[in-house]
């Protein structure tokens, strides 16, 4: 589904991404950990198309497809979702109005008819339910007022109503309290089927405990310095990254 | 000049699919002088069809305005506003088009309201300014302004507004808030002042002027959206309250749609 190849991204003249390689099959759950400043938020936003970033070399093929070439947009109507570490507000712009919109671009890229009114309320209706979220918040602004713990179910509502193939979800645990973050994490594993892919970034492994990673990457200075299943997160929480870095330190 | 007389409950009018210039109400086409007479609750849509227009409008004790103003025309028009004791006034402003407009208000009797919502949204070489003078001319009455300014292509905007305070206006409580977005190289100014002669006062004034929400865009972008449906949909949502906030319920949508059409230009 995701093939990163080399991946190299700067913003302006800071080196973020110094070779990345990663590959994500549909049905698979990649967890991505590392300290802070490691690259994984730039990945994230790199993957989606965010045009603060260049990328200075490698590929990007997603669903068999060149994804470096495209827009934000067209990399989203293909599926591919960034569920935001920091969601953006917008005011003065209800989320039921952009949800709307935003779902009836991705059935156009899809080649269906836009829903009608009354379909629509009932996939709204549907799908806040998967992250019990309060279904008032959709007639108010976007992330406007919301709570920490709103912000990220909004998040994973948004997944949910736009049914991505390839979900990334940025530091999606952070700022949640105990149920809020059961909440989130349960919808995303709702939502997972064969035929999508999961790539979470987080840094705590708590989330994982919800959320069952195939693979666990660490991410340091802009490469993945190790790979390996769901115990390499045990690991890291009870013995922290220094091992690896210091063994990578010695390369 | 004759003064025409508001003694009843305006009666509704069925709301206009479009506001054209002489669809509704009160075609200004000539200088008006109106009262709206104690106790009465008056509805009032001015839409502007000349070039140079002035209404005097008396809002007498106890009596309530609520009045839509939109600028369509190239126009330069003078509105004034004197309340009374009690009474109330709720002015709606829109404009789409080079228009000058300036609304100076009295608040001339204790108790006496006066909100201001308004909007200017400019594209092409569309040159419009937005003046609302508030005097506080006696204590305990309340004001409220906020004008909110989009502009594009080489526009130019202005805001302009007074709150004066008379000496023994005590207790006056008064808000002004002008708020700008800019595209490309228009440029808008605002100058929002403030004059106090009282002493016991709570009077808040603020601008900004600033570009769209990037990140914002992006989001929006991210979700599936076209460039040009997030910057249209972060600008209607900017000035959105304004519209939901319209002194008459029932052109809210007339409103929107004269609004979007506009931004849709941009």
């Amino acid at each position: 589904m995701l093939k990163v190849e080399n991946l190299h991204a700067s913003v302006g003249d800071k080196d973020i991404l110094k070779g990345i390689n990663l590959t994500v099959k549909a049905g698979e759950v990649h967890a991505i950990m590392g300290p802070n400043g490691s690259g994984k938020s730039t990945l994230a936003s790199v993957l989606a198309g965010n045009e603060k970033f260049t990328v200075t070399e490698g590929k990007v093929e997603f669903l068999g497809k060149d994804m470096l070439s495209l827009s934000i947009e067209e990399r989203s109507r293909m599926g591919l979702f960034l569920g935001f570490q920091y969601p953006v507000e917008i005011p003065g712009v209800t989320m039921a109005n952009f949800m709307k919109l935003a779902v009836n671009e991705q059935r156009k890229a899809r080649g269906l008819e836009p829903l009608s009114a009354a379909e629509y309320l009932r996939m709204m209706r549907e799908k806040s339910a998967v992250v019990e979220l309060d279904s008032k918040l959709t007639s108010r602004a976007v992330n406007e007022g919301f709570s920490g713990g709103e912000k990220k179910k909004n998040e994973i509502f948004q997944m949910a109503m736009l049914d991505p193939k390839l979900a990334i979800l940025d530091e999606t645990d952070s700022g949640l309290d105990i149920d809020a973050l059961r909440i989130v994490a349960t919808g995303v594993t709702r939502l997972h089927t064969p035929e999508n892919a999961t790539v979470v970034i987080t840094h705590y492994q708590r989330l994982l405990d919800y959320i069952v990673p195939d693979f666990v990457h660490v991410l340091y200075k802009g490469r993945i310095i190790y790979s390996g299943d769901k115990s390499l997160a045990l690991k890291l929480e009870k013995e922290g990254y220094d091992w690896l870095i210091n063994d990578y330190k010695e390369e | 000049m004759t003064v025409e007389r508001i003694v009843n409950e305006m009666v509704a009018q069925p709301a206009p699919d479009t506001l054209t210039p002489g669809s509704w109400s009160l075609v200004a086409d000539s200088s008006r002088s109106l009262v709206v007479e104690q106790g009465v609750r008056a509805e009032l849509l001015v839409i502007d069809a000349e070039a140079a227009v002035s209404i005097d409008i008396n809002v007498a004790q106890g009596a309530e305005l609520r009045m839509v103003y939109v600028s369509q025309t190239q126009s330069a028009n003078h509105i004034k506003l004197t309340v009374a004791e009690g009474g109330r006034c709720d002015v709606t402003q829109v404009m789409t088009h080079s228009s000058e407009v300036h609304f100076n208000t009295m608040l001339d009797g204790r108790f006496a309201t006066f909100e201001l919502n308004g909007v200017f949204v400019l594209t092409g070489d569309d040159r419009g300014g937005v003046t609302v003078d508030v005097h506080h001319n006696m204590p305990d009455c309340t004001s409220c302004t906020i004008v909110k300014g989009v502009a594009s292509g080489s526009a130019h905007g202005r805001f302009s507004g007074v709150v004066y305070v008379a000496p023994d206006a005590q207790r006056t409580d008064s808000k002004q808030l002008s708020r700008n977005v800019t595209l490309g190289d228009a440029r808008i100014e605002t100058l929002p002042q403030l004059e106090i002669y009282a002493d016991d006062v709570k009077c808040s004034h603020g601008a900004t002027v600033g570009q769209m929400d990037a990140e914002a865009v992006m989001y929006m972008r991210q979700r599936g959206l076209s460039l040009v449906d997030a910057k249209r949909l972060q600008l209607e949502g900017f000035v959105s309250d304004v519209v939901m906030r319209s002194a008459i319920g029932r052109i809210a949508e007339p409103l929107q749609e004269l609004i979007s059409e506009k931004i849709n230009r941009l």
